[in-house]
């Protein structure tokens, strides 16, 4: 008995519930923003826009960010932190590069390299230019420190396209994977990770990497590498943690509601006219809601039909609607019952 | 960066317009501020040298805000002691200042270049300028209020615009005039805390608000949340009384084809006659008398009008030329006694009636007032004197002020006029609370010896006694006397209630706002909450039964609309030609909807279960 108190009552529009929790407290979200001073590694995009940012499925977050956990010796070990980190941390041509000259009379480029930033990521000036010959195909020489790049062209425009695109080649560590530091878990003593961009698939190749706790605040990379199990996870999880921050305590099930909703088709649909409310069944809840001639004309067209079963196509054609004490219809009419009775009696 | 070439060159822009170059822009533009305070350019000239783009911009056109300032030479003000002395005497006048560039007008632009100080003793070799006065940090309405300086900036806002909502004797030829809407306080008074902005504008002459003896105190739960308590003796006695008037006027209008509006007590031919009793207060000539007593429905102008459309005087079989009824009405929910009456003419040569009528506002529960400090409040009980608190000498307060209302919104200013008023009251002076005058802690003490002096407390504390128990109350209470205005938002101008009226044709909807009665919009958000507390027919009921509800016939067979055919006495359905149809009660607005659907060519079909 006492279990059953925990059911929501059928009828109940949790949706509707959900839609103010979240809502209500979100019109005071505009007036307290914060912004925290300090801490450059941890500004992530806050409040209000990341709340929009969710609801709308952008593809990419403004700020993504991600976090990684480490198994075995690596999650008590700094120094073994420290090695995965190196093996994550992207390096670019660019961050080793001094100098990117381009000959356009000889069609060469010349890339030379800075010392200091070669023993610091453990990198020679061969490793360097067998790296650029591997990755696009191009004749590369070396000669102390310098990079030759033979471009069998002599047109400047093709030159330059291609220092402009070695200068973006990753030569060590994942791509996209952004810049990594090590924190540590002030309850577990436990060490992990927190990138400035995301590309957790790549990180997961990495030996040591807890590849279950993974996690990125990019919900379109949660579900690519997880599934929408994960994706909804996810946008639950982001959600809970923009409105926390802004103090403002709305109840978890009525973010699995807006979660669950998102992604119930199996992909990840957002809130507006192009997911949720733009595939209602109804046809006239899609007109009430936007471009409600696109709709009605698209009907029309293809003579589609209401069955006029949600809640606002019946607010708007003045019917009960079907939901809270409308749940309930009488299954025998008062009628039908003498007929019961009579069938009975003849039985 | 720039070229050095080019930035060798200041550029001289008129009126932002390249006029040509000049080697040493600053030293030019102070040529030409020389050349003004001496009289050999016009003191309309305003000229800046804006170092980071090495331009010098002379302005001369119009519409810039200029502001006076005291010239600063040599780390010495020009406006001396002696000039000072012959301006008191009356010798010199204003403009000599002016012409001897010994006060000048600088705008937007020109104030970038200067350093400017507020008191002569703060004047260092840098300084150009000097401020006339403190006062002109603030604009003109902040200055009428008392100690602006000890009130939060936030507060300073509202009450500028407070004091330009305040009823008082806005113009002294009010009975000459028509305004479509006025207020007339009946017995204005002057602060006794007044300021000298408000003496130098004249302000006396027109005051607008009447010094009321305020206790900070509660009131059971009368004043919670910005409500003011009032006595009603006072009241009584005239406090915050006001006439409001409000003018309607109506004009002879020709039409093309010689047709004409005539002012004249519709014949009850006429379309849209209202019924002999809406009449019978005009006079012979269609126009109401003065001192007639009025009531909303009642007519004051009468009017024909020739019909709208041509046809409709033509169709009309000839004999007697077909009129509509024109009249201008009372609105609904007004009453009042007609004020005046003026017959003239246009400009076009038509005849116009204006109609004044009053309407007395003995301040009642709902009416707003508020202090010069930026603290509103709406009248919400209006105590009989016997009940207010009283102090040992039978002083009974105007206006009981709720404490709380002070100390979140910082508003210094109220407790200091207060204090203010009442030394000013008890010594029989006026009293001046310019801002930045002196500090407040010296007017604090100023204050508080000149009230000891007459037996009071310097705080302006006093032991006050309930008069509803005649019980003494523990704590002292603060009182003293504050400069309050009534504005002009009053209930009896905005009361409107609903349960039936009337309903757009378009829709069949409720209509909206007060002037068409309508109903309270039943929008969206509040759609959501009965969806989410489940409540299905209260929905109902408020969005189909007491708002739009049509019930219409369907047809069975085709799911069109139909009608039934008294004649035949059977239901038609005008697309398929059945007769099967059932009764559906749907909102009007979805019908419209079909309507609307139809008429593009689209054929929505209504299927319906058994």
């Amino acid at each position: 008995m006492a279990k059953r108190n925990f059911f929501v009552i059928p009828g109940e529009p949790v949706g509707v519930i959900a839609a103010q929790s979240i809502g209500e407290p979100g019109t005071q979200m505009v007036l307290r923003s914060f912004h925290y001073a300090g801490v450059a590694s941890s500004i992530a995009t806050s409040g209000l826009p990341r709340l929009v940012e969710i609801v709308d499925t952008r593809k990419k977050p403004a700020t993504p960010f991600s976090y990684v956990y480490l198994k075995g010796k690596a999650a008590k070990d700094f120094e073994t932190a420290e090695q995965i980190v190196k093996k994550i941390n992207e390096v670019k041509v660019n961050d080793i590069a001094k100098r990117v000259l381009e000959n356009f009379s000889k069609g060469t480029i010349l890339i030379r390299l800075d010392d200091q930033k070669l023993e610091a990521n453990e990198l020679t000036t061969k490793a360097v230019a067998s790296k650029i010959e591997k990755l696009i195909k191009i004749e590369a020489g070396t000669s102390e420190h310098t990079v030759i790049i033979k471009t069998h062209t002599k047109s400047a425009k093709q030159i330059r396209a291609l220092a402009v695109q070695i200068g973006k080649l990753t030569i060590n560590g994942i791509e996209n994977a952004g810049r990594a530091v090590i924190k540590q878990d002030k309850a577990t003593e436990e060490f992990y990770i927190v990138t400035n961009n995301s590309n957790i698939l790549g990180i997961m190749t990495i030996d040591g990497v807890d590849t279950g706790r993974i996690y990125t605040n990019d919900i379109f990379e949660m579900y690519r590498v997880f599934g929408v199990e994960a994706a909804r996870n996810t946008v639950a999880k982001e959600l809970d943690t923009v409105l926390r921050e802004q103090g403002i305590n709305v109840d978890q099930r009525h973010l699995f509601i807006l979660a669950d909703a998102m992604t119930s088709s199996g992909a990840i649909k957002n809130v507006g006219r192009r997911g949720l409310s733009g595939e209602k069944e109804s046809i006239f809840a899609r007109a009430a809601y936007e471009e409600t001639v696109k709709h009605l004309i698209n009907a029309a067209a293809f003579g589609e039909k209401d069955d006029m079963l949600g809640v606002t196509e019946n607010v708007l054609i003045g019917k009960q609607i079907g939901l809270g004490t409308g749940t309930v219809t009488l299954a025998i009419k008062k009628e039908d019952l003498s007929k019961i009775s009579e069938k009975k009696a003849k039985k | 960066m720039a070229k050095k070439s080019i930035n060798e060159k200041c550029y001289v822009y008129i009126n932002g317009r390249i006029l040509g170059f000049v080697k040493d822009g600053l030293a030019y533009s102070k040529e030409i501020r020389t050349a003004r305070r001496t009289g050999v350019l016009s003191g309309e000239i305003n000229v800046s040298y804006m170092k980071k783009l090495n331009a010098v911009h002379i302005n001369t056109d119009n519409g810039r805000i200029r502001k006076p300032y005291v010239v600063v030479e040599g780390g010495k003000s020009k406006l001396t002691a002696d000039i000072l002395e012959k301006l008191r005497k009356k010798e010199i006048e204003f403009s000599y200042l002016l012409r001897h560039g010994i006060v000048e007008y600088l705008d937007a632009e020109e104030e970038e270049n200067t350093l400017v100080v507020f008191k002569e003793s703060d004047i260092t070799p840098e300084t150009t300028h000097l401020e006339v006065d403190m006062t002109s940090l603030f604009g003109f309405t902040l200055n009428t209020s008392p100690f602006p300086e000890h009130n939060n900036a936030a507060r300073h806002a509202m009450l500028s615009n407070f004091i330009k909502q305040s009823q008082g004797l806005y113009a002294t030829n009010f009975n000459l005039r028509f305004d479509s809407r006025s207020y007339l306080l009946f017995y204005p008074q002057n602060p006794i805390v007044s300021t000298s902005v408000y003496r130098s504008a004249k302000m006396e002459k027109h005051p607008s608000g009447q010094n009321f003896i305020v206790a900070l105190s509660t009131y059971y739960g009368y004043n919670m949340a910005d409500a003011v308590v009032i006595n009603k003796g006072a009241v009584d006695r005239g406090l915050g009384r006001s006439m409001f008037y409000k003018t309607y006027s109506d004009e002879e209008r020709r039409y093309p084809g010689g047709q004409k509006d005539v002012f004249k007590v519709p014949p009850p031919t006429a379309e849209g006659y209202l019924g002999e009793h809406a009449y019978s207060k005009l006079s012979e000539d269609g126009i109401i008398e003065p001192e007639t007593m009025v009531d909303e429905g009642d007519v004051l102008i009468g009017k024909v009008a020739p019909p709208r459309f041509l046809e409709e005087s033509i169709s009309a079989s000839g004999l007697e030329e077909k009129i509509r009824d024109d009249s201008t009405t009372l609105k609904a929910g007004e009453k009042g006694v007609i004020d005046s009456v003026v017959f003239t003419e246009s400009t076009g040569a038509t005849k116009v009636v204006k109609v004044r009528i009053k309407s007395l506002k003995i301040p009642e529960k709902g009416d707003k007032f508020a202090s010069r400090q930026g603290q509103k409040g709406v009248a919400a009980y209006i105590v009989p004197p016997e009940d207010m608190p009283f102090n040992e000498q039978g002083i009974v307060p105007d206006l009981l002020l709720n404490p709380h209302s002070v100390p979140n919104r910082l508003t210094f200013g109220h407790l200091l006029e207060e204090l203010a008023g009442k030394a000013g009251a008890v010594a029989g002076k006026m009293v001046d609370g310019t801002a930045f005058a002196e500090k407040g802690s010296a007017r604090i003490q100023q204050f508080g010896e000149e009230l000891e002096k007459y037996g009071f407390d310097k705080f302006g504390d006093e032991t006050l006694y309930d008069g509803l128990t005649g019980k003494r109350f523990t704590a002292k209470i603060f009182n003293g006397i504050v400069y309050y205005n009534r504005l002009y938002h009053m209930v009896s101008n905005k009361l409107q209630v609903r349960s039936r009226g009337p309903v757009q044709i378009l829709t069949h909807q409720p209509t909206e706002g007060k002037a068409r009665q309508g109903g309270l919009r039943f929008g969206e958000m509040e759609r959501d909450v009965l969806v989410g507390y489940g409540a299905s027919l209260l929905l109902k009921e408020r969005l189909l039964d007491q708002s739009d509800k049509a019930s219409v016939l369907i047809c069975k067979d085709c799911g069109n609309i139909g009608y039934y055919d008294y004649i035949k006495r059977t239901v038609v359905c005008p697309i398929c030609g059945g007769s099967s149809m059932s009764e559906v009660e749907i909102s009007y607005a979805f019908k419209l909807l079909l309507d609307e659907i139809k008429s593009m060519h689209i054929f929505p079909s209504i299927k319906m279960k058994e």
